[in-house]
């Protein structure tokens, strides 16, 4: 049976991995926001990238920018449109995710 | 009740095994099948977020185009600044790399009792979600003698493609010294700032390879956004070249004539050497002809799930909704399309939906290297789509923060076709 168990692990494990990585989690539908601008796959010309950033990092950055301390509008609007528990969300998924250029 | 034989039993396990495996090819029998009619930012971004945020629903792109030409980024091709191909997108990445069905046919009908799709071909494509992103249509017909024939002579380019061409060679072969007529439609239309934009674009390649020419804008409007930011740039680096006129000023456009290649309005004729007349728009031919548009040409939308008011099943993204305060742009369509993907995933799938961020930025130019940007946060109130935060760059503006926000723009470009078309 746990044979069994670890074998059935073993292909779940395979099949998210296989093509794009199925995800809806409020981590990934906010980040999806991110991608219409942040080049998710590393490409940082003129905006930088942000995947696999610190998620500390994030939040306070993030912060600054809702505070206007960090001087960027289009931050600026994106900040102020999210709760607290919405960036804390976001910032777990971009620290935790690779570069991938798949859609978060 | 069906008696389960061992041999049935083990063919099932088999399945599930396979499914496991690959739950695309495995499930394709029983995949929810969404179909979304018109790749541009809208369509194709709700295709590639659908396939890849569930891997049981079967997607297809209905587009007849085989590369897609943004109209984002064109006014820089006007001026020279940019190749067409640059702006130039495939589909091969969303096949190939996300497993949707992309069919390279023009959608003819929609039938939302049997719920398919006729394609252009004769095949019916059924559905389960229907999502159409069918972009704008014009208006001919507002401006007398100004149709699809006159659009050859006198071109719109608000579709990019042939039409920027056309507009392109016609400004490399003006004589030095020619009036450039750009005719600007009455509100709702496609990209806001675009026509002023584009006169500041045009405004630069005449200022290297043509300075004594002028342009002269029609505008159906009488003031227009960001007009002070437009005013302040064109002062600084065209003066004497742009001239606005508003409406209350002409009493509007009301024909051209083609041969003459003139504009006439309520009281004068303009002579052009080039005229760019840019027509009323309303929502996508397919749209309208399904019953998808209010009396207003516009389709009326759920701001949460994009679900069409009057057909139930069918979605619309982007230039063709009434969008209450969010504009008609490439941005807002792909903001769209996520919060619309997000919600058919959740009605097909049972996954978990969130409260939808909903957004618009744009970057325009002034010249290569002195941009603005806008940034506006919406969210839905009221059965509308309300702006929250509106910021716009500021008239005292360092050349430098322009220059930087030139540069972005160039990054967003790159960012933003990939988040599209993969």
């Amino acid at each position: 049976m746990k044979t069994a168990c670890s074998l059935l692990a073993g292909l779940v494990l395979l099949s998210s991995h296989a093509g794009a990585v199925a995800d809806t989690s409020q981590g990934a539908q906010l980040a999806a926001t991110c991608a219409s601008c942040h080049g998710l796959d590393g490409g940082d010309k003129g905006i930088p990238a942000i995947m696999g950033l610190d998620e500390q990092k994030i939040i306070a950055a993030m912060l600054a920018y809702k505070a206007n301390e960090r001087p960027n509008h289009v931050m600026h609007a994106i900040a102020l449109s999210l709760s607290d528990e919405e960036l804390a969300s976001v910032a777990r998924y971009l620290a935790d995710h690779e570069r991938d250029g798949n859609p978060p | 009740m069906k008696a389960w034989t061992r041999r049935q039993f083990g063919g099932m396990a088999g399945a599930t095994l396979l499914a496991a495996i690959n739950p695309r090819i495995a499930r394709s029998d029983t995949k929810a099948r969404v179909v979304v009619i018109g790749g541009g930012a809208g369509g194709a971004t709700v295709a590639r977020y659908l396939a890849s945020s569930t891997e049981t629903i079967a997607v297809t792109l209905v587009e007849p185009k085989r590369r897609y030409i943004t109209c984002f980024f064109s006014n820089l091709y006007l001026a020279g600044l940019r190749p067409l191909e640059s702006l130039s997108h495939g589909y091969e990445t969303l096949a190939q790399h996300y497993g949707i069905t992309v069919i390279h046919e023009p959608a003819a009908a929609i039938d939302p009792v049997a719920k398919t799709v006729g394609l252009g071909g004769g095949a019916q494509l059924p559905y389960d979600r229907l999502v159409l992103a069918p972009g704008i249509a014009f208006k001919f017909g507002g401006i007398d003698g100004y149709d699809e024939a006159a659009a050859q002579v006198m071109p719109h380019a608000w579709n990019a493609g042939p039409q920027s061409e056309l507009l392109r060679r016609q400004l490399e072969s003006m004589e030095d010294g020619g009036v450039f007529v750009l005719v600007v439609p009455p509100d709702p239309f496609r990209c806001p700032p675009a026509p002023y934009e584009r006169a500041s674009l045009v405004a630069y390649y005449f200022k290297q390879f043509k300075p004594k020419s002028k342009i002269l804008i029609l505008d159906a409007k009488d003031s227009f956004k960001a007009q002070d930011l437009f005013e302040d740039a064109w002062a600084r680096h065209y003066p004497g070249m742009i001239e606005w006129l508003p409406d209350q000023f002409t009493g509007g456009v009301m024909g051209v004539d083609v041969k003459a290649r003139s504009v006439l309005t309520a009281g004068d004729t303009f002579k052009a050497a080039v005229a760019n007349v840019i027509p009323a728009q309303t929502a996508g031919d397919l749209a309208r002809q399904a019953g998808l548009a209010d009396e207003s040409g516009w389709c009326p939308v759920d701001p949460v799930t994009f679900e069409s008011t009057l057909q139930p099943g069918i979605h619309l993204v982007g230039d063709a909704i009434i969008g209450g305060d969010m504009p008609k742009s490439a941005f807002s369509a792909n903001s769209q399309a996520k919060a619309c993907a997000f919600a058919i995933a959740a009605a097909l799938t049972g996954s978990e939906h969130f409260a939808p961020h909903l957004f618009n930025s744009c970057y325009t130019f002034f010249s290569p290297d002195d941009a603005f940007s806008n940034a506006i946060n919406f969210k839905p109130e009221d059965g509308k789509l309300k702006a929250v935060n509106t910021f716009v760059s500021k008239l005292d503006e360092s050349p430098e923060t322009r220059r930087n926000t030139a540069q972005q723009a160039v990054g967003w470009y790159a960012a933003f076709t990939r988040d599209v078309f993969g």
